[in-house]
């Protein structure tokens, strides 16, 4: 893996909807609370810590192709306030694209910061992401089920001995509200990193609810 | 047999001499009439005339006839002395006809001279009107001409068939001719009735007192609109289907239950080492419950949207097509129009 070929993918995308001569057509936003839980596994032993995240969302979309930010920010803690805690926080740029109605293709970089009071573990993440979105009911009341998994091309962390890669998933509903611009989403959402030689492996899981406006 | 044939002879003679009198004409009378007047031969003239103004029926004169052999004969009974007889002829002459004026070439200046007198102190009226009117809006009237023989103070109203006056159109000199118009409204201003009615010209004298009167006979009719039909209901053929039936609703249950088996099994697959938390399970719960309410609702039919939208729109514009119906319906039923026939005047009381 290499930055070269996290390029190249989000190159295809980009080639495959160019983003000349479209003008953009609407933008919608989305915030969200997360009930999160971080584990950490290293050879005989490990952590775990949970907390709430809150996060903001905002994309524009160029006709199929759509360019959406992300931040989050949450604090995780051993457990009612005690013991060890770390804030985590969270950032990402995706391009997207639709090559069919229900499948949503993005790239672009995730990056993600620890912040212990021994040091920030800071992981840079090139990935690529496939979504798949289809309706349960409509149209009285739309409800939608997603599943998304990702897998990292690049991957990097601040830490020794390095990353050895990243990958995730999401899964869960949608539902729209008739005659209005609002929605809520629930889903649960996982991903993993690695370290070189398996020094260490974390987790961060969470499950998320969305509130949003416009787009869905 | 001499003797008797020649008194046959002389009897088919007499009655081929007398047969021409009896078969003239009332026209021819009048004609010979004039001859005589024109002849001086005014007792045979005299005669004459009245005996030409006196036929009725069928074999009358005509209207212009007979004022001209009532002016011819009150100008011979002035010339045989009778100036009383002739003003009578000259004052019925202008009961006949208002207007009428003594031609200054045909006739002596003391003939015109008396026509003049008698003119000036009969109170003679005459009414003419549209034969036919038709009310349809508001400022439509009927339009009426009363002409007087010489100025006099008249009273123009509408009575109903049983005398009740409906309404006053004028009350005032008139010297020659006045023009006047019915809206065909009551006094209070509601419409009149179908029906008979009787334009009445009352003539007063110097002492208010009224001393003839004419009246034109008016037929009225009221005239309703027909009203418009509503436009034909919408027909079914012309709507789209507004639901398609319902699926087997197989497809939401199973996507429902799919996402719910990926939340739960997402932590094995991805992240082994995330031990996967418990609250999972609630975004799973949900996902399967929103399965099944997708499987319930897919099995209803389902709502197109754009064919109720272009339905709705159809629909819209048959409602607007209706109210504009309605409403014109509305106003034709509030405009109710009037179809007025006027008959020829004819004396009402008086001389």
């Amino acid at each position: 893996m290499s930055a070269r070929v996290a390029a190249l993918a989000l190159a295809c995308i980009l080639v495959a909807r160019p983003l000349a001569a479209q003008g953009p057509r609407f933008v919608d936003v989305e915030a969200d609370l997360s009930r999160a839980r971080f584990r950490s596994a290293v050879p005989g032993g490990g952590e775990a810590l949970s907390g709430l995240v809150l996060g903001v969302r905002a994309r524009t979309s160029f006709r199929a192709v759509s360019l959406e930010a992300s931040y989050a920010q949450g604090r995780l803690s051993a457990g009612e306030g005690s013991g060890p805690s770390r804030s985590v926080v969270d950032g990402s740029l995706f391009v997207s694209t639709l090559p069919v109605p229900w499948l949503t293709l993005k790239a672009g970089p995730q990056l993600r910061a620890y912040v212990a009071p021994g040091g920030t573990e800071r992981w840079v993440m090139w990935e690529f992401r496939a979504r798949a979105e289809t309706p349960i009911a409509s149209p009285a009341l739309s409800l939608r089920a997603h599943v998304e998994v990702w897998a990292a091309l690049v991957s990097s962390v601040n830490a020794d001995p390095g990353a050895a890669g990243a990958r995730g998933g999401q899964a869960g509903m949608v539902m729209g509200l008739p005659r209005s611009p609002l929605w809520l989403r629930l889903s649960y959402a996982v991903d993993q990193v690695k370290m070189k030689d398996n020094a260490r492996t974390e987790a961060l899981e969470a499950v998320v609810l969305t509130i949003g406006l416009g787009g869905r | 047999m001499r003797p008797t044939a020649a008194l046959l002879g002389l009897l088919a003679l007499a009655a081929s001499w007398g047969r021409p009198a009896l078969a003239q004409t009332p026209a021819e009378q009048l004609a010979r009439g004039v001859r005589s007047y024109q002849n001086l031969d005014f007792d045979n003239a005299a005669a004459t005339l009245r005996a030409a103004l006196a036929r009725t029926g069928p074999a009358a004169l005509s209207d212009t006839e007979q004022a001209r052999g009532l002016v011819y004969l009150g100008a011979t009974e002035l010339y045989r002395g009778r100036r009383d007889s002739a003003a009578a002829a000259f004052g019925r002459l202008l009961f006949r006809d208002p207007r009428y004026r003594v031609d200054q070439l045909l006739f002596p200046p003391e003939v015109t001279g008396l026509f003049q007198q008698v003119r000036i102190t009969t109170r003679a009226a005459a009414v003419v009107a549209t034969p036919l009117t038709q009310l349809r809006r508001a400022g439509d009237h009927l339009v009426v001409w009363v002409y007087t023989a010489s100025s006099q103070p008249v009273n123009v109203a509408v009575l109903r068939a049983n005398g009740v006056p409906l309404r006053s159109l004028y009350q005032g000199e008139v010297a020659d001719s006045l023009q006047i118009s019915w809206d065909g409204r009551a006094a209070d201003g509601s419409l009149a009735d179908s029906g008979r009615y009787l334009l009445r010209v009352d003539s007063r004298g110097d002492d208010g007192r009224v001393v003839r009167s004419v009246g034109l006979r008016l037929d009225v009719m009221q005239v309703r609109r027909d009203t418009l039909p509503l436009p034909l209901p919408l027909a079914d053929s012309l709507l789209s289907p507004e639901f398609r039936p319902g699926s087997s609703g197989r497809r939401g249950l199973m996507t429902g239950l799919a996402a719910a088996t990926a939340v739960v099994v997402l932590p094995s697959v991805l992240a082994s080492k995330a031990g996967g938390m418990s609250e999972r399970f609630v975004v799973a719960l949900a996902l399967g419950t929103a399965g099944l309410y997708g499987f319930q609702v897919q099995r209803r039919p389902q709502p197109i949207p754009e064919n109720i939208a272009a339905n709705q729109a159809l629909r819209l514009a048959w409602q607007r097509q209706a109210d504009s119906v309605s409403a014109e319906n509305a106003a034709r039923r509030r405009n109710i129009g009037l179809t007025i026939r006027a008959g020829v005047w004819r004396p009402v009381a008086g001389q």
